[in-house]
C-alpha cells in the first residue's frame, strides 16, 4: 500500500513538476492556461483620444476554443463580428438590417491583432517576437508589451494586460497609441472551460 | 468692346454649368410650393460641436466595410478636425485642418495627401456653410427651394430644402461635373441623423453615415443652434 502511494507521489509530482519548478513568470502563466480549452467573456471597450471629450463605448462579446477559433462580437454601437479559424479570418458588419462580409481589405490585420489578444486571453502572453514582455507583480499580474519593430512601434506604444493573480484571468488589456490614444478593453463574466457551441464560431447571427 | 467680352463671358458662364439644374426665380412661379425663402437652406453648423457616425463605404452599391468616423467643428474659426478607427478602437485616421492641413496619423490605405485632402474637404461640405457668395437663389422645377453657390474655387455647391425636413447638398466643379451629391435628413436634434454621400471621383462610392452621438463643444462661445436651425426649417417645404 505505502509502495503504490509513493509511486503515485511520484506520478503526480512528474506531472506537476513543470509547474512548480517554473512557478515564476510567463511560464507559470503557460502552465496555468495549458489547460485552457474555452474561454467566452463579454466586454466593455472604452476608445480614449484627444479629440473625443469622452471615452467612446463598445460593448461586445468574446468566445475562443483552442487551439485557434475565437470569435469577436461588437454589439454597440458599430454591431460586427470577426470569425477566426483555421487560419481563416472574416468580418462581417452590419449593412441594411443583416449582417454582410467586410472586404475593405484590414480584415487581415485586424484577424492579427484579435488573434493577439485571444492568444492573451488563453495564457500565451510572450509568443510574438514582435514584442518585448514585461511582468510586474502586484495586486494583479500586469504584463507589457512593447513594441521592437519600428513599424509597429509607430502605431501602438505599448500594451498593458492586467491579470487576476488569483484565478489567471484576463481582467484588462489597455493598448496606447500614443500619449493621448489609448483603448481599454475590461472583461467581466469571464467564464472557462464551459462547452461553447461550435456554430458559434461559424454562424454570424 | 465691353459687352462683347461680357457677352462672351456670359457665353462661357452658361456653357459650364451646362449641367447644373435650371434654378426659377421663386416670385415668378405661382405654382411654388411654398412662399419665397427669405433666407437660403442651411443646416450647417452655426456652433462647435462634436459628432460620431458609423460609416458605412459602398461601392457600386454593395457594402464594403464599415469604421467609426468622429468629427469635430469649429464653425467661426473653420476649424476641422476628424478620426476614423475601427471597430476594434484602432485609429487608421487622424487629421485636422486649422485650415491648413495637418495629418497626425494615416495607415493604409489612407496615407495618401489626396484622401485626407477629400476627406476634410467632404467634411466641410457636409457641417459648413460654403465658402464664397450665392450666386443664384430661387426654385427647382419641383418647387423646393435652392441656393447655388459659387465658391471661392470657382466650383458650385447647390443646397437645396426637401421635403420632411431634408436637405441636398450637391457640389459641381467649375464645367459643372457633378463631383458630390450628399443628403441629410433631420434626427431628433439635428440634420446628422442620417447622412448619405456619394462621390463621382476617380472611382464612385457612397458612404452611408449614421449618427451615434453629438454634443456642443464648450470651448467657444454657444450660440442658439437649436434657434437658427428652427428658423431655416421655415425654407423647407
Amino acid at each position: 500500500m505505502h509502495k503504490k502511494l509513493l509511486i503515485l507521489f511520484f506520478l503526480l509530482s512528474f506531472l506537476l513538476w513543470p509547474c512548480i519548478a517554473l512557478a515564476d513568470g510567463f511560464e507559470q502563466l503557460r502552465c496555468n492556461s495549458a489547460d485552457i480549452k474555452t474561454v467566452q467573456a463579454r466586454f466593455v471597450q472604452k476608445k480614449s483620444m484627444k479629440i473625443l471629450a469622452k471615452p467612446l463605448i463598445s460593448d461586445g462579446r468574446f468566445f475562443y476554443a483552442s487551439p485557434d477559433s475565437f470569435r469577436w462580437e461588437y454589439l454597440k454601437p458599430l454591431r460586427s463580428v470577426v470569425l477566426s479559424g483555421k487560419g481563416v479570418t472574416k468580418r462581417y458588419i452590419m449593412s441594411g438590417g443583416k449582417m454582410v462580409e467586410d472586404k475593405s481589405g484590414g480584415v487581415k490585420a485586424m484577424g492579427i491583432v484579435l488573434g493577439e489578444i485571444t492568444n492573451w486571453m488563453s495564457g500565451k502572453f510572450d509568443q510574438n517576437p514582435s514584442f518585448k514582455t514585461a511582468l510586474h507583480e502586484g495586486r494583479n499580474t500586469l504584463i507589457t508589451l512593447t513594441p521592437v519593430e519600428q513599424n509597429m512601434a509607430g502605431m501602438i506604444e505599448k500594451i498593458e494586460i492586467s491579470v487576476v493573480r488569483k484565478t489567471m484571468v484576463v481582467k484588462s488589456v489597455k493598448i496606447i497609441e500614443d500619449k493621448n490614444t489609448a483603448t481599454v478593453i475590461n472583461f467581466s463574466n469571464v467564464e472557462m472551460n464551459k462547452g461553447i457551441n461550435a456554430s458559434i464560431f461559424q454562424d454570424v447571427e | 468692346m465691353k459687352s462683347l467680352r461680357l457677352l462672351f463671358l456670359t457665353v462661357l458662364l452658361l456653357a459650364s454649368c451646362s449641367t447644373l439644374p435650371v434654378i426659377h426665380p421663386a416670385a415668378q412661379q405661382p405654382e411654388a410650393k411654398f412662399p419665397a425663402c427669405p433666407v437660403c437652406p442651411s443646416p450647417f453648423l452655426k456652433a462647435p460641436h462634436r459628432l460620431v457616425h458609423i460609416i458605412e463605404v459602398r461601392v457600386a452599391g454593395k457594402a464594403q466595410g464599415a469604421v467609426i468616423g468622429v468629427t469635430l467643428i469649429h464653425p467661426s474659426a473653420q476649424f476641422v478636425s476628424c478620426a476614423i478607427m475601427t471597430a476594434e478602437g484602432i485609429t487608421l485616421f487622424e487629421a485636422e485642418a486649422t485650415p491648413g492641413l495637418k495629418i497626425i496619423r494615416a495607415l493604409p490605405p489612407f496615407d495618401s495627401r489626396d484622401f485626407a485632402r477629400n476627406m476634410i474637404e467632404d467634411i466641410k461640405l457636409i457641417f459648413l456653410a460654403p465658402e464664397g457668395q450665392v450666386a443664384v437663389k430661387g426654385i427647382l422645377a419641383d418647387g423646393a427651394a435652392i441656393c447655388r453657390w459659387q465658391t471661392t474655387s470657382a466650383e458650385f455647391v447647390d443646397v437645396v430644402a426637401g421635403p420632411q425636413e431634408t436637405f441636398e447638398i450637391t457640389r459641381y466643379a467649375a464645367s459643372g461635373r457633378r463631383q458630390r451629391r450628399i443628403k441629410l435628413k433631420h434626427g431628433a436634434d439635428n440634420f446628422y441623423q442620417h447622412i448619405e454621400l456619394t462621390a463621382q471621383d476617380a472611382f464612385d462610392y457612397s458612404l452611408l453615415m449614421t449618427l451615434v452621438e453629438s454634443e456642443p463643444v464648450e470651448s467657444e462661445p454657444q450660440t442658439n443652434n437649436r434657434g437658427l436651425q428652427d428658423n431655416e426649417k421655415k425654407c423647407g417645404r
